[in-house]
């Protein structure tokens, strides 16, 4: 037993001992390869189930598979794993920002399983959500385990998630500016080496375990000069589609938690709902990446009317199964959604211009693609990246820049919020490194109180308050009840001159008499934020602290200042 | 003093007693006893150092209705002023965030077993979690609501034990009552023991504020538990070192909760106690 301690402690201590980046860089290709392997046991078990179910899907009663799936996955995740809802990344982006990226360990399997059962039934919903939940959970638990700061543990969560996005699509820069650019916010020298490190872990982990199954194929295509203005068109369009698809998700989800019906029952009907919409239209079932794959190769034979219906299909039926009690992310629907929007406009193109010399059809899905991913997440990188490592070049570049950067500007414009951050600036707590408001609510208001103040009897005379002020030099006297120490109100040395000034008042007043009762106050279940609200609208400086009737302290304007000012350069420093 | 006490209220008589408890400890030290009435069966409570998902038995959701109301009439049979704490925060809807800037946590045994399993020897698997992570003291009460009138330390002379001494004599200064110190003889004499509360700069208060320090034979550990008078609070550290720490809380510290009825205060390892 004390070899295995001392092997341990020796292992524990050197371990420690090494240098920071190199620390992450070892723990984030862990957190890489973890990742990975999770995104690859989700998509072969999702391949595999589709695959069992497809044989069904004729039959009448197929409608109710996907009602099934949803059951048991809400279900699932209630009365099992016991996770609140939602599809995980505004919770990771929340953990990151509020709590140092602390997140439990549970939810590095539970949405897989929930997602599992979701999308396998025919949910309309990606499993990159689930895997970015998985994979972060599992970055910060494994910083948990090695004991690490704040700061690592949320560069770990970052390893987490490009491991995950990189495994599923293959595709290693993707996942660092996805994980960079959504989930952590800040591009930072020490974060970007680790991340790039997970990320190229993830990606081998998927080629080395399904070489055969890359979920795009590379392919090379033709892009010229013509294609510009046409790009030009089809961000307009895709940032339309964008905000549509953003608010139908949303809206979707407001009426479900309106319905007085368990989470059960609604996950039935949303399932319902996407079983029989499938029925007809089975684009809309699943993850939908065999569909994408077969637009990219042109090999998608649908008539355009019938693919511009299954846009706004595909929107409803993400919807249906997302707000309605499934579980699964919108990076899949995205992809599919853009696929498709570029196809029909690749195809409404050549109808108007047929002698128009424009890319391939696969190339105008691509564009779609990054159109929806920029417009719908507000990530442009993503989208352009993502789409880049698809195809395996650089030839799109170009109309790739112009579909992302238009797109992401005009959905912007009309929603100021991407999907995943709407919901946690509504809450006020989309708080990203280096803002006033992350800066804010990383102060604790504890370390702020000066609690060195003279405290005065509401019983003294003014005389005897006039000897106390000459030995201080404080503005404010927190005046207190004799006996139960109780605070009364407080006195401000400016407001009390005239009695100052005239002697023959000192044995005249008591402190009672003078004190302001009506000056506001704080207490320590305030968060600054509204401590400096209360401050400004009241025109203070400085606000006396009470908890249950005790003065605690007094908090001054330039204390914050100071400690501001201190976390601001701790943030934003280079370590 | 200011300490406050977090209590998650259950309306159920079985809760009832444990709320009686939270309120008879804050009364007895001066504490304020904040209620938290929970709206949904789980709730999270962000530690430095973990994300602990507190899942709550069902019966915590007993009649929201009257939850607010028996707690006040409780509150007010003991004289002590009504707080309600209402999260701010939620990692999702229904998972709000609870807050840990509280100085004493109040739990039964287990939150999430059904109470019929509560009995001596169990401690949930949320309340162990609760323990290992907080940097609070965590108040676990009796089963049935039973004032007491000392405090009783238990002194092994590890780092925890230390934080318990600490603690057991500011509730003992609080409170007033008399504090006996416990002590088994391990691989250690007494003298050893008595030096290391000097080392710790604690000689004085134990000096003042302790009424006995007894000692045992290790072979004398059960016997030692029955000379614990039946009213007192027991204060001790959960030790939680080493690799089978997720699973217990130190061998002592299973073999006194599965002993003893007493109500205990339980520092844990991330537990800070200053006087």
């Amino acid at each position: 037993m004390s070899i295995i301690k001392n092997w341990y402690r020796t292992v524990y201590h050197k371990l420690f001992h090494l240098d920071d980046r190199l620390l992450l860089i070892i723990a984030g290709s862990i957190a890489g390869v973890c990742s990975g392997l999770a995104a690859v046991a989700l998509r072969l078990s999702l391949e595999s189930v589709l695959e069992w179910l497809h044989g069904f899907r004729h039959y009448g009663w197929a409608f109710i598979i996907p009602a099934i799936g949803a059951l048991l996955s809400s279900l699932y995740l209630e009365k099992i794993a016991r996770e609140g809802a939602g599809h995980g990344v505004p919770e990771v982006i929340y953990s990151v920002s509020r709590y140092g990226g602390l997140l439990r360990f549970r939810s590095s399997y539970s949405r897989l399983i929930a997602s599992f059962l979701t999308i396998g039934s025919g949910g309309s919903a990606g499993p990159e959500a689930p895997v970015v939940m998985s994979g972060s959970a599992i970055g910060s638990n494994l910083a948990k385990f090695l004991g690490l700061n704040d700061r690592q543990r949320i560069t770990l969560v970052g390893c987490g998630t490009a491991g995950a996005i990189a495994s599923i699509f293959n595709a290693p820069i993707a996942g660092l500016v996805f994980s960079i650019e959504v989930i952590l916010g800040e591009w930072k020298f020490v974060n970007i080496i680790p991340i790039a490190i997970a990320a190229v872990a993830g990606a081998q982990v998927s080629q080395a375990i399904i070489p055969e199954q890359v979920i795009f194929n590379h392919q090379a295509f033709l892009v010229s000069a013509s294609d510009i203005l046409p790009s030009l068109c089809l961000a307009v369009v895709t940032a339309m589609i964008s905000v549509v698809f953003t608010k139908v998700l949303r809206r979707m989800g407001k009426i479900a938690r309106k319905s007085s019906l368990p989470l059960w029952g609604r996950a039935i009907i949303g399932g319902c709902t996407v079983g029989i919409i499938g029925m007809g239209m089975p684009v809309v079932l699943g993850e939908g990446y065999h569909f994408i794959q077969s637009m990219i190769s042109g090999t998608f034979s649908m008539s355009i009317f019938v693919i511009f219906v299954a846009v706004f299909a595909k929107i409803f039926a993400t919807a249906m199964t997302l707000g309605w009690g499934g579980s699964g992310g919108i990076f899949a629907p995205c992809l599919l959604i853009g696929s498709l929007t570029g196809v029909v406009f690749h195809k409404a193109l050549f109808g108007l211009f047929p002698e128009i010399g424009c890319a391939s059809e696969g190339a105008y899905a691509l564009l779609g693609m990054t159109g929806l991913i920029s417009g719908v997440m507000q990530a442009p990188l993503t989208g352009i990246f993502l789409i880049v490592e698809i195809t395996g070049g650089y030839e799109t570049i170009l109309p790739l820049i112009v579909v992302s950067s238009i797109s992401s500007t005009m959905s912007h414009y009309i929603e100021p919020a991407s999907f995943y951050f709407k919901e946690l600036i509504e809450r006020g707590q989309f708080l990203r490194p280096g803002t006033d408001a992350r800066i804010l609510s990383d102060l604790n208001i504890r370390e702020l109180i000066d609690t060195g103040f003279v405290k005065v009897s509401e019983n003294m005379v003014f005389r005897e308050f006039i000897e106390i002020i000459k030995m201080s030099d404080q503005n404010f006297y927190p005046v207190i009840e004799d006996g139960t120490d109780e605070y009364k109100g407080v006195i401000q040395i400016s407001a009390i001159r005239k009695y100052a000034l005239d002697p023959g008042m000192y044995d005249m007043i008591f402190l009672s008499q003078i004190m302001d009762t009506k000056m506001m106050t704080a207490s320590l279940e305030n968060d600054l934020q509204e401590v400096l609200d209360m401050m400004d609208i009241n025109n203070m400086d400085s606000i006396s602290v009470v908890e249950n009737d005790r003065f605690i302290g007094m908090i001054l304007k330039t204390r914050i200042l100071d400690l501001y000012r201190r976390e601001l350069i701790m943030q934003t420093s280079v370590q | 003093m200011n300490y406050k006490l977090l209590h998650v209220f259950r309306n159920t008589p079985f809760g009832r007693e444990t709320f009686l408890q939270s309120l008879y400890f804050c009364k007895t030290i001066n504490a304020f006893p904040v209620v938290y009435i929970p709206k949904s069966d789980k709730f999270l409570m962000y530690f430095s150092n973990d994300a602990v998902q507190v899942d709550l038995d069902h019966s915590y959701l007993t009649s929201p209705a009257t939850a607010k109301k028996h707690a006040k009439e409780l509150f007010n049979e003991i004289g002590v002023k009504p707080m309600f704490y209402e999260p701010k925060n939620f990692t999702a809807s229904s998972l709000p965030d609870i807050s840990t800037n509280f100085d004493y946590l109040c739990c039964p045994r287990s939150v999430s077993d059904l109470s019929s399993k509560i009995g001596l020897g169990h401690i949930g698997p949320k309340v162990r979690r609760v323990i290992k992570y907080a940097i609070f003291p965590i108040l676990i009460t009796s089963p049935v609501f039973k004032p007491w009138k000392s405090i009783s330390v238990f002194f092994g002379g590890s780092k925890n034990a230390v934080n318990a001494l600490k603690l057991g004599l500011k509730i003992a200064m609080a409170s007033g009552l008399p504090l006996d110190i416990y002590t088994a003889l391990e691989k250690h004499k007494k003298s050893y023991y008595q030096e290391l509360i000097k080392k710790e700069g604690l000689s004085e208060p134990v000096n003042q504020l302790s009424r006995q320090w007894y000692f045992y034979k290790q072979s004398d550990f059960d016997a030692m538990l029955y000379d614990v008078p039946h009213n007192s609070l027991i204060v001790l550290g959960a030790y939680g070192h080493g690799i089978i720490r997720d699973l217990l809380l130190g061998s002592k510290m299973e073999q006194i909760q599965s002993t003893v009825t007493n109500n205990l205060l339980i520092t844990g390892p991330y537990c800070t106690i200053s006087l």
